[in-house]
């Protein structure tokens, strides 16, 4: 039997070399050893691999001589019989034999070998980052798309397509995913409006408007009209109007916007109130430009404040306030006699009659009359039946075990219970003695048809300057006494807060236990509040103090409507403005 | 002759940019640092103003200040990363791309100073927030590629030898060519190491492993190990074949590292690129997402 080995190899330009060898044997051999019939110089062949021997009727018998395998026409085998006419190729690693049948009868056996393929070794590429990374454009695209998309289009996209715009939208009709455009949280006061950013931010590229806030700030008194603010702002300087001039091209309102001074997203906490520079740009030299202003310059507490002035009655009766200055020498008309020095003495018969009282035990202090108000701030007003009448009886008739007292506040019923007051029959002075003329008047029997003159005069008397009612009221002349007024507030532009001043003696700042006079204005002076309070930048004072630790740039009724004449209740002798428990 | 004509001026500013290319100056020295200059007094006037201006109740991004710094910032980032586009066309002059370049770079920096200052320092958990976050990765991965540019070329040539890229490969190629031959005659099991280290492709490794470098074990180094092991001195008919083998998978192994350690100072020095381009690509998409919703919500 004759095996024609072909074998073919490619030279380096790829030209085909092809060698013919014949090897007279029933047994080929084949394997990497070079001992081997067919050499295989492959290294994933055995040494040994396989042996093809011929059998019956010219059939080839292909065996693995190891326990590795070998591919026949793509199976894997161990052992085959093949027909060389009919054809077959044996692949061994990188190697293929084809059997095939010559004419002459002799068995071809053609050797290809494929080339190796070691990686990609001509591209030098292969050294660059670039080859392991993903592609820098790939993952710019997706960086592009996903903060557009997040950032921009989801908010831009729910906030043009819900329906309902309006403000404070809830649900489906919230813009999405906008709190990313937040620049910082909000003040605590506008806290529930966090997630609701539309309902300030109403229009797109539209700045916040003020209408926007006073649809929520409906009672802010307005501080001045813009033309009035204006004017006491004086000219801007050039870097100033140029910057306004810049704004209002991206459409600011102005400088008299609200947003102008309150900005938002600062960061949770209260909304800070205006700097001292704020109020001080204006005032400071204000009546040069606002000729027609009442008010006086301002621009530092500790150094430049006008003298405090309190709103009081400055006319007996008279139901008009009027401001007075507090040099110290200001009076009111509040229609009492009330000397404050006699009823804070600790030694008088005042106090005397106070250490017998159960209700105080000891001499009177300011607080047995002066309740403050639930919040503290304030004062309620002093009320004759809790406070005075304790000492100041108004009891006038004893029935049996028990005390008639004059009604306080209403002079007419006052009159009728002193003229009906001997109408009623009652016992004798005296008794067992009999003494004749019982029906004369003063007698037992008597019956006074006539009318009641010494009641009258009763009711004159105790109206009387030394009368009961006289003890404490001023009487008018007419019958009556002059009205009482009680106010727990005096300032018309400031406010004052008793509880923040809770530390201090009531005497530090009212001279009480000196006015020998109700005239007196127990009001302080601007000097004793500069004890303490000093202006912003005032480092050395106990307590700097800007502007708005007393006024409010809105207070909720600037226009004064607090201010205008006020009546007493026609039932009523005092005019009690902040009656004790909400009830009069 | 106090002056000069017009003429010897343009033959004067020729002969100067002759003498910088010449003389290799790098881009960060460019006209003795006059971009660093020019971005050092910028950085400073924008400190000393940031300080000087008064903003109630406290300095932020919707100031006067902070939109003039804003719109800076903004015009800034845009032509920083204009060079991506201008880079591709060099032209000499005093508009040379080395002069983009280091002006590039300096301004750059201090965008740091401009951006964090239009802040006011108040950052949060949004767009605008994210935009000076992905401000200051650029500038920050920037600033990392200046540094290796200046010191990792050096250990790329050191590394290098002498030889070409081509020439490591050829090497590598050359070396697998003689051992696939030297290894005809091992057992079944050696060659099985001799394949696995010959199928080893060195540049098919992970991102990771191109940081790692040189030295770690692999097939080749397998190889070696176990056809080492215990034979050096064995009275083995095949030790010829063997020493040859071994011999072998030792300059294989250490060609492999030339190559890998090729690779690592490649990658320190590339993989800013992958960290500065798509940053600056999202940043300005962050950067146009916080200007529109600024003015959305205005």
């Amino acid at each position: 039997m004759t095996f024609l080995i072909r074998t073919i190899d490619h030279t380096a330009t790829g030209r085909e070399i092809v060698r013919d060898r014949s090897i007279e044997s029933d047994r080929l051999s084949i394997g990497r050893a070079t001992t081997n019939d067919v050499v295989v110089a492959d290294l994933a062949v055995e040494q040994h691999h396989v042996s093809v021997s011929t059998g019956d009727r010219g059939q080839l018998s292909i065996e693995a001589i190891g326990s590795r395998d070998f591919t026949l026409d793509g199976h894997r085998q161990t052992s085959v019989t093949l027909d060389p006419a009919r054809g077959g190729a044996l692949t061994l690693g990188l190697y293929t034999l084809t059997f095939g049948r010559e004419p002459d009868g002799k068995t071809l056996v053609t050797v290809t070998q494929e080339e190796r393929e070691f990686g990609n070794r001509d591209a030098i590429r292969g050294f660059d980052l670039a080859s392991a990374m993903p592609s820098k454009r790939a993952a710019a695209w997706i960086g592009v798309l996903v903060i557009l998309g997040a950032f921009l289009v989801v908010p831009i996209w729910s906030s043009l397509a819900r329906e309902d715009k309006q403000a404070g939208a809830d649900g489906i009709d919230q813009v999405a995913w906008d709190s990313s455009w937040s620049t910082g949280k909000l003040s605590l006061a506008h806290h529930s409006l966090e997630n609701n950013c539309e309902a300030c931010h109403v229009e797109p590229f539209v700045s916040v408007r003020d209408e926007t806030c006073l649809s929520c700030h409906d009672d802010i008194g307005n501080h001045a009209d813009r033309p009035r603010l204006a004017t006491s702002r004086g000219p801007m300087s050039t870097g100033e109007a140029l910057l306004w001039q810049v704004a209002e091209t991206f459409g600011k309102e102005g400088p008299e916007a609200c947003t102008t001074c309150h900005t938002e997203h600062e960061g949770a906490g209260r909304m800070e109130p205006a700097a001292e520079q704020f109020c001080s740009s204006c005032h400071e030299d204000m009546d040069a430009r606002l000729t027609d202003t009442a008010l006086g310059n301002a621009h530092d507490f500790g150094t430049a404040h006008p003298e405090l002035q309190a709103l009081v009655h400055t006319a007996l009766g008279d139901d008009r306030r009027s401001r007075v200055m507090l040099d110290g020498k200001a009076r009111e008309q509040n229609g009492l006699r009330f000397p404050h020095a006699m009823h804070l003495s600790a030694t008088n018969g005042v106090a005397r009659m106070a250490d017998t009282l159960p209700a105080y035990g000891e001499a009177l202090v300011c607080s047995d009359c002066h309740l403050p108000t639930d919040d503290r701030n304030g004062f309620l007003p002093v009320e004759m039946e809790s406070s005075c009448e304790s000492c100041h009886s108004l009891v006038y008739d004893k029935v049996g075990s028990t005390f008639r007292s004059l009604r306080h506040g209403d002079v007419a019923q006052m009159r009728a219970d002193l003229m009906a007051m001997d109408r009623a029959p009652r016992r004798p002075v005296t008794q067992g003695l009999r003494r004749p003329g019982e029906f004369k008047r003063g007698g037992r029997y008597f019956q006074d048809f006539g009318r009641p003159a010494r009641n009258y005069t009763a009711v004159a008397q105790a109206l009387s300057d030394q009368g009961v009612c006289g003890e404490c009221h001023i009487p008018s002349g007419d019958g009556g006494v002059m009205p009482v007024f009680q106010h727990s507030d005096y300032f018309l532009n400031a406010r004052f807060d008793h509880e923040a001043h809770e530390q201090e003696d009531c005497t530090t700042c009212h001279a009480a236990d000196q006015s020998d006079s109700a005239t007196d204005l127990l009001m302080p002076t601007l000097a004793s509040c500069r004890e303490c309070h000093g202006g912003a930048e005032a480092v050395q004072a106990e307590v700097p103090s800007t502007c708005a630790m007393c006024h409010s740039y809105h207070p909720p009724n600037f226009g004064r409507g607090g201010d205008g004449p006020q009546s007493p209740a026609p039932d009523r002798v005092a005019h009690v403005l902040r009656p004790r428990g909400g009830a009069e | 002759m106090a002056t000069l004509s017009p003429r010897d001026r343009d033959a004067g500013y020729a002969e100067i940019e002759q003498r910088r290319s010449a003389s290799h100056e790098s881009f960060l020295a460019h006209r003795a640092y006059f971009w660093a200059r020019v971005a050092g007094f910028a950085s400073l006037f924008v400190i000393i103003t940031y300080l000087l201006v008064d903003v109630e109740p406290r300095h932020n991004g919707g100031s006067w200040y902070g939109y003039t710094l804003g719109t800076i910032g903004a015009g800034l980032i845009v032509w920083l990363a204009w060079l991506g586009i201008r880079k591709r066309r060099p032209t000499p002059g005093s508009w040379s791309l080395k002069a983009w370049t280091s002006a590039h770079v300096y301004l750059g920096l201090s965008l740091v100073i401009v951006g964090t200052l239009h802040t006011g320092f108040q950052l949060g958990w949004n767009v605008h927030t994210l935009a000076w976050v992905l401000m200051m990765l650029v500038i920050i991965s920037g600033a990392y590629g200046i540094t290796v540019y200046a010191s990792l070329p050096q250990r790329l040539s050191e590394n290098r030898r002498e030889m070409t890229r081509e020439q490591m490969i050829e090497s590598l190629a050359t070396i697998d060519k003689q051992l696939e031959a030297a290894a005809q005659p091992l057992t079944r099991e050696d060659a099985d190491m001799v394949i696995a280290a010959l199928e080893q492709d060195v540049f098919a490794s992970g991102i990771r492993a191109r940081f790692a470098g040189a030295g770690r074990s692999d097939a080749t180094r397998r190889a070696l190990e176990h056809i080492s092991t215990g034979r050096a001195y064995d009275d083995d008919p095949d030790d010829l074949a063997q020493r040859k083998v071994r011999a072998l998978l030792g300059k294989r192994a250490a060609q492999i590292d030339q190559i890998r350690r090729q690779m690592q100072t490649k990658a320190l020095l590339e993989i800013w690129l992958y960290i500065h381009v798509p940053l600056t690509i999202a940043l300005l998409a962050a950067l146009t997402a916080h200007i529109v919703s600024v003015f959305y919500y205005w």
